[in-house]
């Protein structure tokens, strides 16, 4: 679970519904049911012409990830492919074997089983390199289906005040009614601005971190792995992976 | 060209000639003048004696005779 994804989420609706309350205005003068289907069902119409259903239907999945999705922070990752090494340096590469059980990443458990069986390096690197570049595209599949809802949304609040001006200035007959026709047109807009700049685009955003995150851990579990099986030093190992994070996060700096 | 035995239990060739180190690391690491390192079950003492003992056998090897198969493989065991 990240907090922080959460506050920010409640935090953009509080500070949108104290500053209608603050501003003098009802919660009802902000509702408008033909607004909501407008921005809604077109951005999510939109959104089922551009994508196959399925990577559409997994956008309820791919949402819950942005609030419980959480890479195993870096520095763990570099400790535990350290204590490997240290394994591989004193009992040998075999030895790995019983420790990989302890291991839950699954990515280094891949790995260490490649090395164990007595891959062939190139090879290895080869499919792990491959298994990276697989999580990427998944990943970015996820963010695209927001990236769109956050592009199509203020489109399609545009689209809504364009009709809701059309049907007013159509009957001009009671002049009194045209303050109020205008400030429904204007909630469409509204809408559509809200869930791109609260919803849409702020979920990808997080993805794309989150994305980002997990694919510098596969690099260095990649590095790592190639580091073990070449029988480098533990401790060169952890300096190589360490150059990786900035120096305050690592792990065992010990003052010499 | 010496027979060595990979962790898997694979055996393979490898052409003695290419070796640069090797090391126990504490398993056996035979580093390779082209830049690759292959991991054998063997000691490495194992690995030097089958490497001089292939020395030895190219050495005294006839030229422009065929190998007799009784004469053993064409590398050292």
């Amino acid at each position: 679970m990240d907090i922080a994804s959460v506050v920010g989420t409640i935090v953009a609706f509080a500070l949108i519904g104290g500053s209608i309350i603050i501003g003098g205005g009802t919660f009802m003068a902000f509702w408008d049911a033909p607004s909501v289907m407008v921005v809604f069902g077109g951005a999510i119409a939109a959104a089922l012409i551009c994508f196959p259903l399925p990577n559409f239907l997994g956008v309820f999945s791919v949402s819950m990830k942005v609030f419980f999705w959480k890479v195993e922070p870096i520095k763990d990752v570099i400790t535990q492919i350290v204590s490997l090494a240290e394994v591989a340096r004193r009992d040998g590469l075999l030895a790995l074997e019983s420790k990989v059980a302890e291991v839950e990443n699954p990515f280094i458990v891949l790995g260490v089983q490649m090395a164990v069986d007595g891959t062939r390096p190139e090879v290895m690197e080869d499919i792990l390199r491959t298994e990276l570049d697989a999580v990427a595209t998944r990943h970015r599949d996820g963010k695209a289906v927001f990236d769109c809802m956050g592009r199509f949304a203020p489109a399609f609040g545009m689209i809504g005040t364009l009709m809701g001006l059309v049907i007013m200035l159509g009957d001009m007959s009671d002049p009194s009614k045209i303050g109020a026709g205008m400030a429904v047109a204007l909630l469409t807009t509204m809408y559509g601005a809200i869930a791109s700049n609260v919803v849409f685009l702020p979920f990808a955003e997080k993805l794309g971190f989150t994305n980002r995150q997990e694919l510098l851990m596969m690099e260095i579990v990649i590095r790592g792995i190639m580091a073990i099986q070449s029988g480098e030093n533990p401790r060169i190992i952890e300096q190589k992976l360490n150059t990786f994070i900035p120096p305050k996060q690592r792990a065992s700096e010990e003052a010499a | 060209m010496i027979l060595l035995t990979k962790l898997s239990g694979d055996t393979f060739v490898l052409n003695a000639e290419l070796i640069k180190y090797v090391e126990a690391l504490p398993d056996t690491f035979v580093t390779l003048t082209t830049g690759d390192r292959v991991v054998v079950t063997e000691p490495p003492e194992e690995v030097v004696r089958r490497t001089i003992e292939y020395h030895q056998h190219k050495q005294l090897m006839p030229s422009a005779t065929p190998l007799r198969e009784s004469s053993g493989a064409a590398w050292t065991t």
